[in-house]
């Protein structure tokens, strides 16, 4: 993903505060209370929640089997692979299949994997028509921006805002009622849908065994992207495989309660290939075109266990850095605790190498995760190779490396804390510290720091033991 | 990129991976405590915006369906030709509704259209899953996937003794399932986004009124 080579900390600096900002922590409280709400009906959520860790981590033990096998199950199904490389490749044989069906408009589902790629621009440059046809993925399309969280693309954006898009754009009457809006949106996407050549989809997860593709989605629009046009291309990260429908199944009752609460979504759509001799509608071509781009080198590496993400976005929804940021802060495609591991991952540390940082490893992350994955520790991971590929600033790399020396030796440590604690008399006006110059001035611009005391704690401890 | 290259280097990830240790699937399926299941289905349905119906005998059905249609804005309908439950068709046009009919025209002759004219489309339900009040149409013998999702009413007849716990209950006890049909749609309520502002707004896409007749 080619986005702004903006530092995470430049655009945090103008997100914060923002009404924009504003509006993202509002609507994830909203997940966070949805989501507790839902798994309290859900006797068996932490029962299920350690079968779903057990499935994803099955499915990436044996991802080379199970892809060959899903791929054998498409094409017995009538279905055809496509095995992608990275973002050009993939990029490539869309355009390919759509040229050889003799497609040109194209309506589209929402589908991560294709944000990653750049599918949009790609097609539109090569005079194709795309349309997004998720309500919150078509507004971010017509106003020419990008989706600002996983599963609620438009999160920043008011119904105001909205309704002056679409009066623009569409030429509409000017409204700000989310029902007229929406109505809007129906009428115009439902002659697009019914006049498309081609639909893309996304998969949320493939079956091995059965060559199936699922996609869920509320709205329905994967439905309609999937059954009206002639030709359905499905696009695939690689990690996205479960071995049994069985699995699939269990994977999707937590992942809705995991995202917003819900038991399950409204649609959850599972495609087999093309439509058969007895079937009235559906594709006559279906074709999966599965994407590694970086996956295969996250999976041989000490960060693999990120690939078993089922994009649920509760990550995101509970984390600090991401309430106070919004999802672009982090400058790509997948943002939150998730992207953090995810980004640098895919695309190499630089520019990236920063992510891991925009953390302040609580741990709440891994606490919701429906698969457990240990978001933290990867995190961790991360810092240390920006660490030990010289990615820090010089003051932070020297002031960790003296700290390390000081910190680990008995003598040093006892003179370093006397050295503090008279330096700190400096700084400090009645008892507390309230600026400080350098590195530590951001801290201190929104926070006082009581001065040390003059004993240090330790010394306190063996006064008091030998007492 | 050929399929062997792209599945060699998967083979050197997976062998090089970090993977945390983790006990292996079990066999069980965590289970909760049995209840009612058409009771736990009718909470459930109606939770996510879904009207429920019944239980009733199958010669009441037609009745109820017409009574459905009464609700409404109604003035076309179509049905599936093998619903559990005869008599639907032929009083709904007894009623003066108007049924629209594709035409016969085999699967080579690909058509889309003439259900983008329907309000009311009546299908019947291979599952119900209790657990989020959701029911299961598999398309196939010719039943049309798109008369579930073009029009703004959609009514689905399930018979009680389908239905089961929870999807992952259903897929555990009927695996084979999925690879029966080229398409199979496990639908939740009606069509919903909370997209702008997150506010819940109903029939986005598919059809905003979702009814469910349960049959005894
Ligand atoms: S890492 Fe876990 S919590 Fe975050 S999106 Fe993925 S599955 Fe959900």
């Amino acid at each position: 993903m080619s986005s702004q080579p903006v530092t995470f900390l430049g655009r945090a600096r103008e997100l914060i505060g923002t009404p924009e900002a504003a509006a993202v922590d509002r609507g994830v409280r909203r997940f966070n209370e949805m989501r507790l709400a839902g798994s309290a009906e859900y006797a068996v959520m932490e029962a299920m929640r350690d079968r779903v860790r057990a499935i994803r981590l099955h499915s990436l033990r044996n991802l080379d089997k199970l892809l060959d096998r899903f791929a054998d199950q498409v094409i017995e199904a009538g279905g055809r692979v496509h095995f992608a490389r990275d973002a050009d490749e993939a990029n490539q044989i869309v355009a390919q299949i759509l040229r050889d069906t003799g497609s040109r408009r194209v309506v589209k589902s929402k589908s991560m994997v294709s944000e990653e790629i750049e599918l949009n621009p790609y097609l539109i440059s090569r005079g194709f028509s795309v349309t997004e046809t998720d309500l919150g993925e078509f507004i971010v399309q017509l106003a020419d921006d990008v989706p600002s969280h996983i599963i609620a693309p438009v999160l920043h954006k008011t119904a105001a805002q909205i309704g002056k898009l679409f009066a623009r754009k569409l030429g509409v009457e000017e409204t700000a009622d989310p029902t007229k809006l929406n109505q809007i949106a129906r009428d115009h996407l439902r002659e697009i849908f019914l006049a498309a050549d081609a639909g893309i989809s996304g998969v949320n997860l493939g079956v091995a065994e059965t060559g199936s593709i699922v996609t869920v989605t509320n709205e329905g629009n994967a439905r309609l992207c999937t059954t009206a046009p002639r030709v359905h291309i499905a696009l695939m990260g690689m990690e996205r495989i479960v071995a049994r429908w069985e699995d699939a199944a269990a994977t999707l009752e937590v992942l809705a309660r995991s995202a917003t609460g819900q038991h399950l979504s409204v649609y959850t759509n599972v495609v087999t290939g093309p439509r058969r001799s007895d079937d009235p509608d559906g594709p006559e071509q279906v074709h999966v075109v599965i994407i590694d781009n970086g996956r295969s080198d996250i999976l041989g590496s000490d960060i693999a266990e990120i690939l078993a993400c089922i994009r649920c976005g509760a990550c995101l929804n509970i984390c600090p850095v991401f309430r106070e940021v919004g999802g672009h802060g982090y400058g790509t495609v997948y943002s939150g605790p998730v992207g953090s591991v995810v980004t640098p991952g895919l695309h190499g540390m630089n520019p990236w190498w920063e992510l891991p940082y925009a953390s302040t490893l609580c741990g709440a992350c891994e606490e919701v995760c429906p698969v457990r994955i240990q978001i933290p520790s990867m995190l961790l991971k991360l810092r240390e190779r920006a660490a030990s590929e010289g990615r820090l600033p010089g003051w932070l790399e020297k002031g960790m490396s003296r700290y390390r020396t000081t910190a680990t030796d008995p003598v040093k440590w006892a003179s370093a804390k006397k050295w503090l604690y008279r330096l700190s008399g400096l700084v400090s006006m009645g008892g507390y510290i309230r600026r400080v110059p350098g590195p530590g001035r951001g801290w201190t611009r929104f926070r006082d720091l009581r001065r040390p005391a003059k004993q240090s704690f330790s010394d306190w401890m063996r006064d008091r033991d030998g007492a | 990129m050929e399929r062997e290259a792209f599945l060699d280097r998967v083979r050197h990830g997976v062998r090089a991976a970090h993977l945390p240790p983790v006990s292996d699937v079990l066999a069980e399926l965590p289970q909760a405590q049995e209840t009612d299941l058409v009771r736990l289905f009718r909470d459930r349905a109606q939770m996510v915006n879904t009207v429920v119906h019944g239980p009733m005998p199958r010669h009441s059905v037609p009745r109820s369906v017409v009574g459905i249609a009464t609700g409404h804005d109604v003035e076309t309908f179509a049905t599936w030709e093998d619903l559990p439950a005869p008599g639907v068709a032929a009083a709904l046009s007894t009623e003066g509704y108007e049924r629209v009919i594709e035409d016969a025209g085999g699967a080579d002759e690909f058509r889309r259209t003439p259900y983008s004219r329907v309000d009311f489309g009546v299908t019947g339900a291979l599952a119900g899953l209790a657990e989020s009040g959701s029911f299961v149409l598999d398309h196939h013998n010719g039943r049309s996937r798109l008369l579930s999702v073009l029009p703004l009413i959609h009514v689905a007849l399930v018979r009680v003794e389908t239905i089961f716990r929870s999807i992952a209950q259903w897929a555990h006890e009927r695996p084979d399932t999925v690879s029966g049909t080229a398409n199979l749609v496990v639908v939740t309520g009606p069509s919903r986004t909370g997209d702008i502002e997150q506010n819940l707004n109903l029939g986005v896409h598919g059809p905003k009124h979702v009814h469910v007749v349960l049959i005894k």
